[in-house]
């Protein structure tokens, strides 16, 4: 009894805690109801391995693990009923993709995420981890199950690829902004 | 163009910048997580767990049927292994896409060096344990952070140079398996053995061996990319050895690397998985 209460205390303050950056992991990767189920999906297995869940700071890491996996399932879910095409139709992303990324204020952002989606599936998801859920390389490294070292290259060369897709964006932009001088004039 | 403003860019396009500010409706397992267990059926989904109850009446059946399939598998891969002939393409070769990264069981493996897969241009080799897929060729790492060996295996679109540089300089890769040797020999790495002439994997090109000298770290060593992976990151001190090979034409590029630090068993590993090698157009 005092096991079962004690989980269930965990698992309470696991949600409550990571409730909010759960659901925007699965949002920022899928429709608002594929993202809610994927987030159910996510405790759901939480309670039934609470066990199993590290203690923080790796609880979040742990949890997006978690999410991950549930997302991977619903793509392939996808493909098995054959409506992924039209999924990709629709939002021009890759599976499970949300669109809400499509919701871009401007020129300059539709040619940010589209350098993110022509990423390898990999390499944008160490993208998305950095710099959207701000993990560090080795908490992104217990998300993808690689080690640092993998991650630390993927990130490179993720960067790599996004600073050729992008530089033509940054070089625009640094016409069109006028000088901070000037700014901060009258 | 630095990480810091990339970074900046993708940050100004999350969707979700506040997580916070999320309603969160309803998320019916905190409701009643006992309940909804087994009425969500998530067994049902590929990947996912079987409920604890169902499981137990399973246990016995599952467990042995599983010892079965073990014990036949161990049987076939201890028959197949001993039976795969040494520098010989193995037919049952398994493509190595989509294995980066994570550990692979031993046997033999097919690199598809162009990334068509209507075509059998690439490597096949035979790992023992613990190697992982590493891009296109594989990994065997003692520590996370200690030293490794790779083998890689790969068609190169183009080549930075100097590679050992600031900024993004990427050129087209020579045509012919000498030019792509020259070229790399040009690149600015430290030269341990210099471009000759080799007949190695079943093909005959060219062969190279730097180090990656000191002070070329990080984000400004880029090296080459491929049609199915790219190379952007090497450590200083690192070795890498070359093969350029000319495969009826087409050059194609047997990289591995090690360093002065990597244990004697994990370079002799290497070694026994270049001996089992196999470059084939």
């Amino acid at each position: 009894m005092t096991l079962q209460t004690d989980n269930r205390s965990r698992f309470e303050a696991i949600w409550s805690d990571h409730r909010h950056q759960v659901l925007a992991y699965c949002l920022r990767r899928s429709s608002s109801t594929d993202a809610e189920d994927a987030c159910a999906e996510t405790f759901l297995v939480v309670w039934r391995r609470i066990d199993e869940i590290p203690p923080a700071p790796k609880t979040l890491p742990c949890l997006y693990g978690i999410a991950r996996k549930s997302l991977s399932n619903q793509t392939r879910a996808f493909y098995r009923r054959g409506r992924l095409q039209a999924k990709l139709t629709n939002v021009g992303m890759a599976p499970a993709a949300d669109p809400m990324l499509v919701v871009v204020q401007g020129a300059d952002d539709k040619v940010v995420t589209d350098a993110v989606r022509r990423l390898k599936p990999v390499d944008r998801e160490i993208v998305m981890l950095d710099v959207w859920e701000g993990l560090s390389r080795a908490e992104i490294a217990d998300v993808m199950g690689m080690t640092r070292a993998a991650v630390d290259q993927r990130v490179h060369r993720a960067y790599q690829k996004l600073s050729r897709a992008l530089q033509p964006v940054l070089e625009i932009s640094s016409l069109n902004s006028p000088p901070i001088a000037e700014e901060g004039g009258t | 163009m630095t990480h810091d403003q990339i970074r900046e860019m993708v940050r100004r396009v999350n969707p979700i910048p506040d997580p916070s500010t999320l309603e969160i409706v309803d998320v019916p397992v905190l409701t009643t997580p006992l309940e909804r267990r087994t009425e969500m059926q998530i067994d049902d989904r590929p990947g996912t767990e079987v409920p604890v109850d169902r499981n137990r009446r399973r246990g016995p059946l599952v467990g042995i049927t599983a010892a079965a399939m073990i014990l036949i598998a161990g049987l076939v891969f201890f028959l197949t292994r001993d039976n795969t002939p040494v520098a010989e393409p193995a037919p049952d070769a398994t493509n190595l896409l989509g294995m980066d990264f994570h550990s692979i069981e031993p046997g033999a493996y097919f690199v598809d060096t162009d990334g068509d897969e209507s075509t059998t241009t690439g490597g096949t080799f035979v790992i023992e344990s613990e190697w992982s897929g590493f891009q296109a060729g594989a990994l065997k790492e003692t520590s996370e952070d200690g030293p490794y060996v790779s083998l890689l295996i790969f068609e190169v679109d183009e080549v930075w140079s100097p590679a050992c540089g600031s900024g993004i300089n990427p050129q087209p890769a020579g045509t012919t398996a000498q030019d792509l040797a020259d070229q790399f020999a040009a690149a600015g790495f430290t030269i341990q053995e210099a471009v000759s002439p080799v007949n190695a994997f079943g093909q005959s090109g060219y062969h190279l061996v730097v180090e990656v000298p000191a002070g070329c770290t990080g984000e400004s060593h880029s090296v080459w990319e491929g049609p199915t992976w790219g190379r952007f990151y090497q450590a200083e001190g690192q070795v890498v050895e070359y093969w350029f090979l000319d495969v009826e034409g087409t050059p194609v590029m047997v990289e591995t690397t090690r360093f002065a630090e990597s244990s004697d068993d994990d370079v002799a590993g290497l070694r026994a998985v270049l001996d089992t090698l196999v470059i084939t157009p």
